[in-house]
């Protein structure tokens, strides 16, 4: 059975289209990501899929049931952390826990075990008793984490989870994801961390204004641009030019600089290396290193999504 | 017909009813002692009553019953439209919505954490009136009964106020106070209804307080403008209004 499956979900505020006939099915133990900038409309997917908005029109069903018209038996089963940290300021963490698993109809006896179990394992247990008004930031989202998956969930919705928390935080939080897809657990995530759809996810669909412009595995998404590759190259010094006179040179699309390095699109590496090393030699300047790059799930991204490169000479197409 | 994907109802009920009562318990830990509940929920009533009580010449002992009402009317309504606004501020409203509960649960599980704290904000009056003023009650039975209604359809019509889609407490504050304020002056609270004249006495009927007042008084001297089980059923037919209307608009409003 799948764990999701959208059909012709449309979903208007007034004039705007946030959401313009989408299709996508998550099977189940799948981690499925949903990619894409801020409004592309993630959290309105997943506000649908969770039965807190309603479609304008189209259906999603949750393990079979109708989100609409059997939300009780839709919601049972899943584990919902809102891209907000919602968790009562005024209440401690231990009760936060507590009411998330009357909520949920987890029995005594269980939600208390899962309850301890859930703070030990997000670094939370020594200040359960605290109120979480006085928590960091990374310990409200990760409390909010484990509120979701108190009642545990076959079907977890993840919004933007790591956004904005310390490399710690992060990776408490990758780690008992990582478990929980090898429990079985299916997650729908949404992220605007490429990095993050690449490593975590089975499947990415690539969401923009309303519209999925891709869905497929993140190997496969780079595939479908292999034209698109790239140079890095740094050299010994650096003038204010560098880029220009780069991005001037024959075969090369776009140039960007990272750090002190330059990364060179090109759809042909080895004439752009010569060109490259050229370069180097007519102005007295020693390259440091050189790696031709396959495309990067950013370079499907910015490609899918129509966005253009920061100072960027080439468009991305359409 | 049962089968395994459709739970009893029994335990269906029992279910939606621990998290009703959940939500309720959480509203108590969280809102009973904010500042802005206590300022409109005890000190309101209590000054309105005084800036009446002094201009009357009746014993203070005469006077319970009025008070009693009018704190069960304002501690009700004031702990909703203060939560759910805050609530939906910092999106923790998100969860009840997305909770496996019947909207009619949330909606119940909110009003029931006003009809608690007005229980418990009345028996003040309800004890001045017995242990300072020794004021009689001729018919307990009827007080109680009146209080729990009282009590719980002033609790969901805060809450369907509530349900008007916005973070700011003030807002929903304002739009309540022009409805409960009138009720005062036009459910014979302080002006018996026998006395206004009859365009007030038909403004009167349409006033829930009417009805919860009318019992309080009868239970306190035996006089009453209805008898007892029409006031009861009256303050039932609002309660259910209210519900309904309340279900309806977090629905509507739900985008
Ligand atoms: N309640 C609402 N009323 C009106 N417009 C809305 C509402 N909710 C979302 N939108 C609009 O719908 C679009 C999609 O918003 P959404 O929150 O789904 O984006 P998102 O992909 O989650 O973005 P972010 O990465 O910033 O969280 C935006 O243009 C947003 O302004
Ligand atoms: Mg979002």
């Amino acid at each position: 059975m799948q764990a999701i499956e959208v059909s012709h979900l449309i979903k208007k505020f007034g004039s705007l289209t946030a959401l313009n006939d989408i299709n996508f099915s998550v099977d189940e133990g799948e981690t499925f990501g949903f990619l894409g900038p801020n409004g592309a409309g993630k959290t309105t997917t997943i506000r649908i899929l969770t039965g807190i908005s309603r479609p304008t029109s189209g259906t999603a069903t949750i393990f079979g049931h109708d989100i609409e018209h059997d939300t009780i038996a839709a919601r049972q089963s899943m584990g919902i952390v809102s891209e907000n940290s919602n968790v009562y300021d005024d209440l401690t963490a231990w009760q936060n826990m507590i009411f998330s698993a009357e909520l949920y109809h987890v029995g005594r006896n269980e939600r208390e075990k899962k309850t301890t179990e859930l703070l030990k394992i997000f670094g939370l247990y020594e200040r359960c008793n605290d109120k979480v008004h006085g928590f960091s930031k990374g310990m409200k989202r990760r409390l909010t984490l484990a509120m979701g998956l108190v009642n545990s969930p076959r079907l977890l919705f993840l919004d933007e989870p790591t956004s904005g928390l310390d490399v710690q935080s992060n990776l408490i939080i990758r780690d008992v994801v990582t478990d929980l897809v090898r429990e079985g657990v299916t997650v729908f995530l949404t992220t605007h961390n490429i990095e993050e759809a690449n490593i975590m996810c089975d499947r990415v669909a690539i969401i923009n204004k309303g519209n999925i412009a891709a869905i497929d595995a993140p190997e496969s998404l780079k595939k479908t641009i292999q034209s698109v590759q790239s140079i890095e190259v740094s050299f010994d010094r650096s003038s204010a030019d560098q880029l220009d006179e780069l991005r001037r040179l024959p075969m090369v699309n776009d140039a960007q600089k990272a750090g002190d390095k330059f990364k060179l699109y090109t759809e042909d590496p080895s004439e752009v290396i010569d060109a490259v090393m050229a370069y180097a030699h007519t102005h007295n300047l020693k390259v440091m290193s050189i790696t031709t790059l396959g495309p990067s799930l950013e370079d499907v991204f910015i490609r899918l999504t129509g966005l253009q490169r920061k100072g960027g000479a080439v468009h991305a197409i359409d | 017909m049962p089968s395994i994907n459709h739970e009893s109802w029994s335990k269906r009920l029992s279910r939606e009813l621990s998290a009703a009562w959940a939500i309720a318990r959480k509203d108590m830990r969280i809102y009973y002692l904010k500042p802005n509940i206590i300022v409109s929920g005890i000190l309101f009533p209590l000054f309105m009553f005084l800036a009446f009580a002094i201009g009357k010449n009746a014993p203070p002992g005469t006077l319970i019953p009025g008070l009693i009402s009018i704190t069960l009317l304002f501690s009700a309504s004031s702990i909703e439209p203060v939560s759910i606004p805050i609530e939906r501020r910092v999106k923790t409203f998100d969860r009840l919505l997305s909770a496996p509960i019947s909207l009619y649960s949330l909606v119940s599980g909110e009003s029931l954490s006003g009809f608690l704290y007005s229980l418990g904000i009345a028996c003040l009056p309800l004890a001045i009136g017995i242990v300072v003023f020794s004021t009689p009650i001729v018919n307990a039975p009827v007080l109680v009964v009146a209080m729990i209604l009282t009590a719980f359809c002033f609790a969901t019509l805060g809450t369907l106020f509530a349900a008007y889609p916005t973070e700011n407490v003030g807002e929903v504050m304002s739009m309540l106070n022009t409805v409960r304020l009138p009720l005062i002056f036009i459910s014979g609270v302080f002006i018996p209804i026998s006395t206004m004249p009859e365009i007030g006495q038909e403004i009167a009927l349409i006033s829930p307080l009417t009805y919860g007042n009318d019992m309080i008084e009868y239970a306190y001297t035996g006089r009453s403008l209805f008898s007892p089980l029409l006031d009861i059923v009256v303050q039932v037919v609002f309660i259910l209004v209210f519900q309904i209307t309340a279900n309806y608009l977090y629905k509507k409003f739900n985008e």
